[in-house]
C-alpha cells in the first residue's frame, strides 16, 4: 500500500482527472471515461474516485484515508481521435501493472498529441464511401462519379470550416449544401440512370454516426444525461444538415429529396 | 445451384463495397493506421451478414440488430487480444449500417410540412422514417453494447 502525502494525492488527482478530459475532449463514451479514470487514480493509489460526468466538464473526487481532494476541469469537443484514446488506454493499463509512476504518468499524458491522417487520403476514401452508399441504393456508374466528386468536394469544404474553427452547425449546413448543388447539376442534365440516388447518397459523410452510437450506448449504461446531450448534438447536425440540402434543392429548383 | 451462385456473387459485391465505407469513417475518427485493418474486415463482415439474413425475410431491424451482436463479439475478442478500446473498431465497422438517409428523409419531410402545410402524405414519410431510423440505430447499439451488458456487466473490458 502506497502512503500518499497530501500533495500526493493532489498529483494523483490531476493526473486522473487529465486522463478523463483528454478522453472526454476525444469521443469516447462516457463508461470507458469513468473506468479509466477510476483505475487510474486506484493505481495511482488512491483509496476510491468519485467522479461525474456532464457533457461539458468532469468532477472528480479522490478519496484517501478520510481525506477529499475535487478538482473539476471543462471539457471542449477537440474532436473525435481513438488514437488518444487508445492511448490513454494504454497508459492507464501500465500504470495498473506498476510499471509508470505518477511523474511518468503525468508526462506520458501531457506529450501526446492527436495523429492525424494525411487530409487528402481522408477525401479519397471519403469519396469513395459516399459512392458506395450510392452503389447499396442500387446506382450505376454515373451516379457513384457525381457522388464521388460530391462528396470529396463536400468533404474538402468540410475540412477547411472546421481548420478555421467554424461552428459545427454552419459547417455541416454548408457542406451539405455545395453536395446538394452538385448531385442536382446532376439531376438537371440527366446523369445516370437515376440521379437522385446520388444526391441522398452525397451527403451521407454527414451523418453523425459516432455521436448517436454513443448517445445510445451511454443512456444502456446508465448515463442518461450524457445519452441526451449526445444524442441532442446529433440531432441538431442531422437538422442543419436537412437545412444545407432543403436550401440548395430550393435555390436548383428540384422538386422532393429521394422521391 | 444457380439460385446459391447468385446470391453468393451478391454477398461477395456486398462485402466488398461496406469495407470502403468502414475505413473511410474510421479514418475520419482517427483510428490508429494498424487498426484500419480490422476495421476493414469489421465493415465488410457486418453489413455483408445483414445483406444474408434480409435476404432470406428478416426485417431489416432484427438483422441489423444480430448483425452488430456479432460485431460486438468480434470486437471483444479483438480488444482483449491488442488492448485497445472496443470502440475503436466497433463504431466504424457499424458506419455502413447507420440509417443516414431514413434520417435526412424525415427530417426534410419536416420541413417540407412546415413550407408546404401538413399532408398525410407527408406525415406519413416523416413517421415511417423516423421510426425506421430510431429503431435501427437502438439496434445497431443495443447489439454492440450486448457483451459489456450480459458478460462484463460493469466491469472493465480492457
Amino acid at each position: 500500500m502506497m502512503i500518499l502525502s497530501e500533495e500526493a494525492q493532489t498529483e494523483v488527482t490531476r493526473v486522473a482527472v487529465l486522463a478523463g478530459q483528454i478522453l472526454h475532449q476525444h469521443g469516447a463514451e462516457s463508461r470507458l471515461i469513468e473506468q479509466t479514470t477510476q483505475r487510474l487514480g486506484l493505481a495511482l493509489g488512491a483509496d476510491s474516485i468519485e467522479l461525474s460526468v456532464t457533457p461539458d466538464a468532469i468532477v472528480i473526487t479522490s478519496l484517501y484515508d478520510g481525506r477529499c481532494i475535487t478538482t473539476t476541469r471543462r471539457c471542449y469537443d477537440r474532436g473525435i481521435n481513438m488514437q488518444m484514446v487508445c492511448d490513454v488506454q494504454r497508459i492507464c493499463v501500465m500504470a495498473e501493472k506498476q510499471l509508470l509512476h505518477v511523474k511518468e504518468v503525468k508526462k506520458r499524458l501531457k506529450r501526446l498529441v492527436p495523429y492525424k491522417h494525411n487530409r487528402w487520403l481522408v477525401v479519397l476514401m471519403i469519396g469513395f464511401s459516399c459512392g458506395s452508399f450510392s452503389h447499396f441504393f442500387g446506382g450505376d456508374t454515373a451516379v457513384y462519379w457525381t457522388t464521388f466528386v460530391a462528396s470529396s468536394l463536400a468533404m474538402i469544404l468540410r475540412q477547411e470550416l472546421a481548420h478555421r474553427h467554424h461552428n459545427p452547425f454552419v459547417n455541416f449546413a454548408s457542406a451539405a449544401f455545395l453536395a446538394t448543388i452538385i448531385t442536382s447539376l446532376g439531376v438537371i442534365y440527366d446523369i445516370g440512370e437515376n440521379p437522385k440516388i446520388a444526391m441522398a447518397a452525397s451527403v451521407l459523410l454527414l451523418v453523425p454516426g459516432f455521436p448517436l452510437i454513443n448517445a445510445v450506448s451511454d443512456m444502456l449504461k446508465g448515463h442518461i444525461n450524457m445519452g441526451i446531450a449526445r444524442w441532442v448534438f446529433a440531432t441538431l447536425l442531422a437538422i442543419s444538415v436537412s437545412i444545407g440540402i432543403v436550401a440548395a434543392i430550393t435555390v436548383m429548383g428540384i422538386s422532393g429529396w429521394m422521391r | 445451384m444457380d439460385n446459391f451462385l447468385n446470391v453468393l456473387s451478391l454477398f461477395l459485391i456486398d462485402a466488398w463495397f461496406a469495407w470502403i465505407p468502414a475505413v473511410g469513417f474510421a479514418m475520419v475518427f482517427n483510428v490508429p493506421r494498424k487498426m484500419l485493418i480490422y476495421c476493414a474486415i469489421g465493415g465488410s463482415f457486418a453489413h455483408s451478414f445483414r445483406f444474408l439474413l434480409m435476404h432470406f425475410g428478416m426485417p431489416i431491424e432484427w438483422s441489423t440488430f444480430l448483425a452488430s451482436a456479432c460485431m460486438g463479439f468480434v470486437g471483444l475478442y479483438w480488444s482483449r487480444k491488442y488492448l485497445i478500446p472496443r470502440p475503436v473498431f466497433t463504431v466504424a465497422s457499424v458506419i455502413p449500417m447507420i440509417p443516414g438517409s431514413f434520417a435526412f428523409n424525415a427530417m426534410i419531410g419536416l420541413m417540407e410540412i412546415n413550407t408546404g402545410g401538413y399532408s398525410l402524405e407527408l406525415m406519413q414519410i416523416v413517421m415511417e422514417n423516423g421510426l425506421r431510423t430510431l429503431f435501427i440505430l437502438t439496434a445497431l447499439s443495443f447489439g454492440l453494447a450486448l457483451p459489456s451488458i450480459l458478460i462484463y456487466r460493469g466491469r472493465p473490458i480492457v
